[in-house]
């Protein structure tokens, strides 16, 4: 197998698992998600199947003419949540095995992420590191950060409007970071996000819970 | 005179039985659209429930249910823990 292969290949699953939302909803509950950026759109269905445990399935279709296409399960953990009387703490991992199409062969793709959120009603902050390795290629990390304000407070069943900005670090990619300004907008169970980003590229990102 | 207090006495008694409860909840981690969403799906799929109301502002989470029917404490707690989110207190009214 070509490193670059290997790489592309690798790459693809970490931008193919990006949850900026938690990646797990309620019990029996389900969530389907896409993500448009740079890096490709990507399509998600989330089923959680305990209160602790969601089972996903990824596709993605990643541009810039590498032809790649991917299906990736995944296995959704909550670690630990702290549910306190003005916003919730939570540690998740992600982990999971999945395999990419990528000119005309299949490749195995391994990957395991943690994600630490905090959230209130005002106040939004993430980070997120991932790691993917291959025994024999490739071993890399990829991190990302996001904080978030909502200039005004609504209840569920208004409009909710967030202002945040995401900043990704990628040591392995010629743009190491990225930065992205962004809105996100609340309905329900309806989550919407548009920004732009440093490298060009228009980020826009939706979330249905059901 | 007994007769009529008879009646007076089941009739009330019968009302308060087939009357529909309201359970305020104090939550504790409720911060955003889809927290609420999850908490009004779960519990409108019980049997027992009429409505449910969110309040994200107060933490409050209001469930009434049919006339006759209630949820018990133990039950109403390991719901809403299902759904991710922990119960301060319970407050009943009929």
């Amino acid at each position: 197998m070509k490193t670059t292969t290997f790489l592309s290949v690798t790459f693809l699953t970490i931008f193919s698992l990006q949850i900026e939302a938690k990646p797990l909803s309620y019990l029996g509950g389900t969530m389907v998600m896409q993500e448009n950026d740079e890096t490709g759109h990507t399509l998600s269905l989330d089923y959680t199947f305990t209160p602790t445990e969601a089972f996903g399935l990824y596709v993605k279709q990643e541009e810039n003419g590498k032809d790649i296409l991917m299906l990736t399960p995944e296995i959704n953990t909550l670690i630990k949540r702290w549910n306190l009387p003005d916003g919730q703490g939570n540690i998740f991992n992600m982990s999971g095995v999945g395999w990419a199409h990528y000119h005309g062969k299949d490749e195995p793709a391994l990957w395991t992420a943690f994600l630490a959120d905090y959230e209130s009603r005002r106040w939004f902050l993430s980070y997120e590191p991932r790691f993917t390795w291959d025994v024999n290629i490739e071993k890399s990390v990829w991190q990302r950060a996001r904080v978030g304000i909502a200039p005004y407070l609504a209840n569920y069943n208004e409009l909710n409007t967030w202002l945040m900005f995401q900043v990704d670090h990628h040591p392995s990619k010629h743009d190491h970071f990225v930065a992205t300004p962004l809105l996100r907008f609340f309905y329900k169970g309806y989550l919407f996000e548009v920004g732009y980003q440093t490298d060009h590229h228009v980020m826009v990102n939706w979330q249905i819970q059901f | 005179m007994k007769k009529h207090l008879l009646t007076i006495v089941i009739m009330f008694g019968l009302t308060a039985a087939v009357s529909a409860e309201t359970i305020r909840a104090t939550v504790n981690g409720m911060v955003c659209g889809f927290c609420a969403t999850a908490i009004e799906k779960t519990f409108k799929k019980q049997p027992e429930v009429n409505a449910v109301n969110v309040d994200l502002k107060d933490r409050l989470v209001t469930v009434t249910t049919k006339p006759g029917q209630t949820i018990d404490d133990p039950k109403f707690k390991k719901l809403m823990t299902n759904t991710g989110y922990s119960v301060v207190s319970i407050d009943r009214s009929k």
